[in-house]
This record gives structure tokens, sequence and C-alpha cells, in this order.
């Protein structure tokens, strides 16, 4: 596993959690004390007061946090070791998921609000740099993940001496 | 990728010191970058595996290391696939990043509509030319008996059935910690606008509901906006020479305009004081606003800011005072759900704000004069 990969996502999502937590604090506590400028397009307390801060009653900035530390989770060092299937899946799920919330949440800050709030925004960049970074590794790993699935093949084939390797690497 | 990677990886590792003589495990690096190691090796994809290190094909012989690869070899690898497929075999990283591409894609799309004039469900407003000195009211005539009552008196019933249109957009807050308060110490609500305005004349239909939950308008006269702009002859009210009354609440309204034409604009009725000018210049623009000085504009106590209308002036058009005051009642009325819905907005945005409740009133403070 390159150090970059997980070097990269977990900061990344260690990042997420920081921002995702201050807007929670701040939004069960108060909304107005966002170190923020209020300069026309940018006003975050706008935004973190409108109608669309809550989502079927639970605020967005804890849903968000929650997804930061599902993410934490899924790029820490053990979850990119794990050889079950579920990690990856869910850490594309998530990060997907994510991504799609951020388009979303961009159309409702310069649609329905008309405000943007910029701790907001660093949580949405944080969130594609996630979902990309999380692809790159996909995409990276994956040759290697075929190279080695091929020469353990090739040597459970002519043999004894390979049967670890391929039966490990079986899905 | 499926397949986790990492114990793939993992396991992979010492297979490469000890793959002397065996087998052919890699591909050399220079064929793996040209056609991709997918198309050499993916077990999964294709029999590369077997029929490359032997299993398949049991003539080829193990392949020393060093020992350049075999012709054959070559010949056996299949035709590049074409297509979707063959891109992501050729360019694995950049058909991984293509769902990043175009999530980037969508919010720059966003940035753009807004940034060249799209707008939410607000209705646009008309532009304000404040300035001028005090003037006539010309346009104005006597309301109605009942009009003003059909106003105040709709059931709870339909008001709470109306709710608040989920098809407009409610007053923004400004996460302003100090309130606008009157020099008697109540909670202000501020209201500019002119009487040539027809988006003004929606707008006051709901803010005369809201506020007369709260207390008490008297001596509201009756007028239109302009018969040359666009929605023409809404009709409304107009807050020139009108009170209100309440034990919480002061209001405060300014009609810059009558609806008489002079020149290419109105005749001027009333001017901003330096107080008023230095809120509407401060709320009176982004993000509130895609047109900055606007109006209607309502200042909620400096807690919420409407600017525009809350609802389309469409929805009154050839309808006469006493027709739209009859159908404020009709919970299933295009005009009342408009109107009353609005007011509704209003009136949690000020309870949001200054905390009072709909219901008390009494005490007197003075209106637009």
């Amino acid at each position: 596993m390159p150090h970059w990969i997980t070097i990269t996502t977990l900061g990344l999502s260690l990042l997420a959690v920081g921002l995702t937590a201050y807007l929670t604090v701040t939004h069960y506590t108060d909304p107005t004390a966002l170190a923020c400028p209020d300069t026309g397009i940018v006003n975050c307390t706008a935004v973190t007061t409108s109608t669309w801060s809550v989502i079927l009653g639970v605020p967005v900035a804890l849903i968000g946090l929650l997804w930061a530390i599902g993410m934490t989770a899924l790029t820490s060092p053990w979850a990119w070791r794990s050889s079950a299937r579920w990690p990856d899946a869910a850490r594309l799920a998530l990060s997907g998921a994510g991504a799609l919330m951020v388009c979303y949440l961009v159309y409702v800050e310069l649609f329905r609000v008309d405000a943007i709030c910029l701790w907001c925004t660093g949580v949405h960049l944080t969130t594609v740099a996630l979902f990309g970074v999380i692809l790159a590794a996909r995409a990276s790993l994956a040759p290697r993940a075929s190279r080695a699935s091929n020469a353990s093949g090739a040597r459970g084939a002519s043999g004894a001496s390979g049967a670890s390797s391929a039966r490990s690497l079986a899905p | 990728m499926a397949k986790a990677p990492s114990g793939s990886e993992r396991n992979a590792r010492p297979v490469r010191p000890n793959s002397t003589g065996a087998s052919a495990p890699r591909a050399p690096k220079n064929q793996s970058k040209q056609s991709g190691p997918s198309k050499q090796s993916g077990p999964s994809k294709q029999s590369g595996p077997s029929k490359q290190s032997g299993q398949g094909g049991q003539s080829r012989p193990a392949r020393q290391p060093g020992q350049p690869r075999p012709a054959m070899a070559r010949r056996n690898t299949p035709p590049p696939a074409s297509g979707i497929a063959g891109f992501r075999k050729r360019h694995p990283m950049v058909a991984a990043l293509v769902p990043v591409a175009l999530v980037v894609l969508a919010v720059v799309a966003l940035v753009v509509v807004k940034a060249t004039g799209g707008s939410g469900g607000t209705p646009p407003a008309s532009k304000a030319t404040a300035g001028g000195s005090a003037a006539t009211s010309a346009g104005t005539s006597a309301l109605a008996g009942g009009v003003l009552a059909d106003v105040t008196s709709v059931s709870p019933t339909t008001l709470s059935a109306i709710g608040e249109p989920s098809a407009t957009t409610a007053p923004m807050a400004t996460g302003a910690k100090a309130a606008l308060t009157a020099s008697n110490g109540k909670p202000e609500i501020l209201f500019v606008g002119a009487e040539y305005c027809p988006f003004c004349a929606a707008e006051r239909w709901s803010v005369v509901q809201a506020l007369s939950r709260f207390g008490t308008f008297s001596g509201l006269s009756a007028t239109h906006s302009s018969t040359s702009d666009v929605y023409p002859n809404t009709q409304t009210f107009s807050f020139y020479g009108a009170t209100y009354t309440s034990t919480s609440l002061d209001f405060t309204s300014v009609e810059l305009e009558t609806n008489q034409a002079s020149g290419d604009s109105y005749t001027t009725l009333q001017t901003l004081t330096s107080a008023e000018d230095a809120l509407f210049s401060k709320y009176d623009k982004a993000p509130y606003t895609t047109q900055p000085g606007s109006i209607p504009f309502l200042d909620i106590d400096n807690k919420y800011i409407r600017v525009g209308a809350g609802y389309s002036p469409q929805v009154l058009q050839g309808l006469s005072l006493q027709q739209i005051a009859a159908q404020l009642n009709d919970k299933n009325s295009t005009v009342a759900i408009a109107i009353d819905g609005e007011a509704n907005r209003i009136a949690a945005a000020i309870t949001a704000a200054t905390g009072v409740q709909p219901g008390s009133s009494t005490a007197t403070t003075a209106a637009g004069s």
C-alpha cells in the first residue's frame, strides 16, 4: 500500500472531521458565532441558520460530522490493509455520496439561500478531494492487484510453492 | 479493484523474489505501460495468467530472469479493446477520475448559472429610485369598506392549512446580533416600497395581514401599481399616511414614489432617513437579493430580510381590491395561498426575530407618515 494514499485520505478525512465538528458545535451553541466574514455573497450564518440547514430534523452539520467520522474509519491504515471487500466498497460509496451531497448543498447555497458559507465550502472541497483520491487510489492499485493475481495464479499452476498466494488472493 | 487491492499487493510481494524461473509473474514495465496491465494479466477479465504462464499454453517454456519476452507472448496478447472499455484500460487513472470531473463540472455549472443571472423561487423586485422631497399621493383613494376586515380576519384554520408554500422562499436570516430598535424601545420592522411598484403591491397584502396579527392598522388607503409597468394596475394598499398600533412592535414604512408618472420616473412621495438609508444600503444587496437597491425591502428587526415579493404579482392580475380580499379565507384559492402563505412566512420571521407571538396589540406606534 503506497503511503501517499493512506496519508492523504486519512488527512482529508480528519480535516473534514474538524470542519464539520466546528459547524456542528456552532449549530448547537451560537450559529452567529461562526468565524466568517459577512461580505455580500459570503454569509455563513445565513446558510447555517436557513431552512435548508436541517434535513428531516437532523442538522446538515451533524450529518457531515457523522460522514467524516465514517470516512476516517474507512481511510485508516487498518481499513486500507484489510483484505475484505466491504471497506473498499464502503469507501467508494460513502465518498461518492458525499460528492453528490456537495452538488446539492452548493445548489441550495447559490439558489435557495443566496449565500455562501466558507466553512461549508471547506468541507465541500475536502469531500470532493477525498472522492478523487479514493478513485485515484483504486485506479493505481488495480494494476498491482491484477499483476499480483496473475503472478500468484501462475505460481499456483506451476508449483506447490505458489498455493498460499493464490489462495489468499481469491475473492 | 473490488478484490481488496491492499491485500492483493501484500500477498503479492513474496512472489517477486521467488519467481525466478518458475513462471513469468510480471510483464516488462514498458509493456505494462503501453497496453495496460489488465489486458496482459487480469485473471477476471481474460484467461491471461493461465495462458501466458503456461497453464493453458503448455508448449511455452519458463522464462529466465532478464531473458527477453518471447515474441510468441506478444502474438498471444489480445488486441486492444476499443470504445469506453478500451479507454479505461489504456488510461485507468483518467477514467477513474471521470466521476470527480463530473462533480466539479456540476458545481462549476451551478456557479456559472448563478453568475449569469439565475434566481431562486422569489420573484424579482422593482428597482428603487429614492431621493427627492415629499409630494402628494395623487394615486391613492379611500379604502373600500370590508377590505381590511377581510384581510385581517382570515381564520386560523385557513392559515394553518396554507402554511408556508414550498414554492417560495422565506425571509433570509441575517445573523446580525444587534436588533433594530425603534426610539420607543420596541423591535422595529421597516418597509421600503413605492406605489408604482407591482412587487410592492403584492407584498403589501401579506405585510398588512402579517402585522395585523401583532397590532392594528388604521388610515390605510387604496392604490395600484403603475399602469405602464409589468403586472400593470395591481391593486393594493398604500402605507402612506397609515398608522400601526402594537404593544410589542414598531412598524415604519417609506413609500418612495407615487404611481403618477413624472418624466421618466414617478413623483417622489417620501425619502429615507439617513438611518433607514444605511439599513437599505447594508441589506438591500447580495446575498439578500441579486438586484441591489430593489424594492420592496422588508427589514424585520435586522434579523430577517426580504427583498422582492414573496410571490408573483401575476396572481393578482385583473382582480379588484374586493375580489382579492374576498378570496383570502379560501384555502384552495391561488390568491389566498400566495398572500396568506407569504403572511405566514413574515409572521414566523417576526416571531423568530423578536420573540413576540401573534395576538398582542393595543399600544400605539406611529407608522408611515
